[in-house]
């Protein structure tokens, strides 16, 4: 930092301002809180405002009368553009949707191709263990017919 | 000419080395002021992947190697320019996040023309942010993202959130967001309905212009932010890091956008004097607006010192959430600080790189 020397203006600045900043800023800061603050606010809002409106108004009385386009007129062509972009924006979504259904439809199918072959895996090891049964079926056949009790006669 | 300078300077060549050094320091300010030119910003690069209207979704250091896997979006306030989250190597959060592995995107607004004055908050909530969610998610090839909104962004990321419960967010962080004006401190009373006439400001302007908004910021603490940083570099103009340091600063804070009239209209009438967002009454395109519908993780973060969203406006959004994992972070900084500056990245930027980390794998 620089020592403050004989001929500073800064320094008288800055003494001021940390004088004003300390003492006044809870002065301004209630004032800025008050009503009628919010109300002289206003009403320099209003005469901004209708300056505004008063030098807008002559610009394009001015630019119509020099067949020269608004900021209005060259705003809605913008508009237009923007709504053409709109509708490209749209089919681009619809695009990326499509291709989100078709990467969950190659899902589907790859889910029902590995379904399928586990069907049919299924398949043999249901016929693997149906032919097995055959084949022990006739040992186990005439110890059932020893076992059977006869029905007896009405 | 060039003798009078000639004969100035041999003038001031002769004079005690005290005043010497006070007329070098009064020329650098001057410089400074007027003809050395803005500091460079958002250098951290970047690639356009989706364009709407004047918006772009950026995505940061794409080739990166990213190690967290739930890629963030950051949205910032309508009302100033992208590189706000970016403003220089070594103070930016976006940096800060891609090199520790994030997978960082950021929605820029963009800046608004006279045609994009009936632009609402109807319009940035279901067309802009789930159409950016969407395009994040394609991009990085994930289920889930995060969302980090600041400012009136982090207002829009709140609302959105609660719009659509199926879009796939698991994280939330807002930061200096506003939620709750029951209490503004001083914009409540000056933009009190019956002295701001908020009609006739956005049907006369159509588009808010920067330095109204800025205006209305600065007038908060009028001392301090128009006369505060002139002092600061009068007193410190020989230190070049400082200087550094305030250009960016400076450029951060003078460098709005206009705020789209329709809605301002909305921002002010409904947030401001309303309030409806906070008390389930704000309708979003016919919608009921509930925060309640958030059930993602949450980090809240207030600073101690903002004067634009004052903590008290931000904290009442962890009572109204229905999320199970949610965290309030009342940090040492004001409204700028909190992301830009010396401390941000050593206060701000590991809280949310930390926070985020342990939930994006």
């Amino acid at each position: 930092m620089t020592n403050p020397s004989m001929l500073d203006p800064f320094s008288l600045w800055k003494t001021m301002y940390e004088q004003t900043e300390t003492n006044f800023s809870e002065a301004i800061h209630e004032t800025l809180g008050k009503e009628e603050y919010a109300e002289l606010l206003g009403q320099v809002q209003n005469g901004f405002l209708q300056y505004q409106d008063l030098i807008q108004k002559t610009t394009d009385t001015y630019l119509k009368q020099m067949n020269i386009p608004t900021r209005e007129e060259i705003s809605s062509v913008a508009s237009l553009i923007i709504n053409l972009e709109e509708k490209v924006e749209s089919l681009d979504e619809k695009l990326d949707d499509a291709d989100l259904n078709q990467k969950t439809l190659q899902e589907i199918s790859k889910l029902k191709t590995s379904i399928t072959r586990l069907d049919k895996k299924m398949n043999q090891i249901l016929q693997a263990l149906s032919t097995n049964k055959d084949q022990e079926s006739p040992s186990t056949e005439p110890e059932k017919t020893t076992t059977e009790k006869p029905t007896p006669k009405k | 000419m060039v003798n009078t300078k000639e004969s100035i300077e041999s003038f001031i060549d002769n004079m005690p080395e005290d005043y010497k050094n006070e007329y070098k320091r009064y020329k650098r300010v001057m410089n400074i002021l007027t003809r050395e030119p803005e500091p460079e910003v958002g250098q951290t690069p970047k690639e356009v992947i989706w364009t709407k209207n004047k918006a772009k979704l950026y995505r940061y250091q794409p080739n990166k190697q990213k190690t967290k896997k739930v890629p963030i979006l950051m949205i910032y306030a309508l009302i100033n320019k992208p590189y706000i989250l970016d403003l220089t190597p070594g103070s930016s959060l976006i940096e800060y996040l891609t090199d520790r592995g994030h997978d960082v995107y950021l929605l820029d607004w963009g800046i608004p023309g006279h045609e994009d004055r009936h632009m609402k908050f109807d319009d940035y909530v279901m067309d802009y942010i789930p159409r950016a969610i969407k395009k994040v998610l394609k991009k990085s090839e994930q289920d889930e993202i995060s969302l980090l909104g600041y400012c009136i962004g982090g207002t829009l990321t709140s609302i959105a959130a609660a719009l659509h419960p199926n879009l796939p967010i698991r994280n939330l962080v807002f930061m200096t967001s506003p939620f709750d004006f029951s209490d503004a401190g001083l914009f409540s009373n000056w933009l009190d309905e019956r002295y701001f006439n908020l009609d006739l400001m956005v049907d006369t302007l159509g588009n808010i212009p920067a330095e109204t908004i800025d205006f209305g910021n600065k007038l908060l603490k009028p001392i301090t932010n128009y006369f505060g940083p002139y002092v600061a570099l009068a007193n410190r103009a020989d230190d070049d890091e400082f200087v550094k340091n305030w250009s960016l600063l400076q450029k951060w804070v003078e460098d709005g956008v206009p705020f789209p009239g329709e809605a301002y209209r909305q921002w002010i009438r409904e947030f401001y004097q309303q309030n409806k967002l906070i008390n389930d009454e704000l309708y979003i395109r016919g919608q009921q607006v509930k925060l309640s519908n958030i059930k993602a993780n949450v980090l809240n973060i207030a600073a101690n010192r903002d004067h634009i969203a004052i903590p008290k406006q931000t904290e009442k959004l962890m009572d109204k959430i229905s999320s199970k994992d949610k965290t309030y972070e009342l940090v040492s900084a004001g409204h700028v600080s909190v992301t830009v500056g010396k401390k941000a990245p050593t206060t701000t930027y590991p809280l949310i790189e930390e926070w985020l980390a342990k939930r994006s794998n």
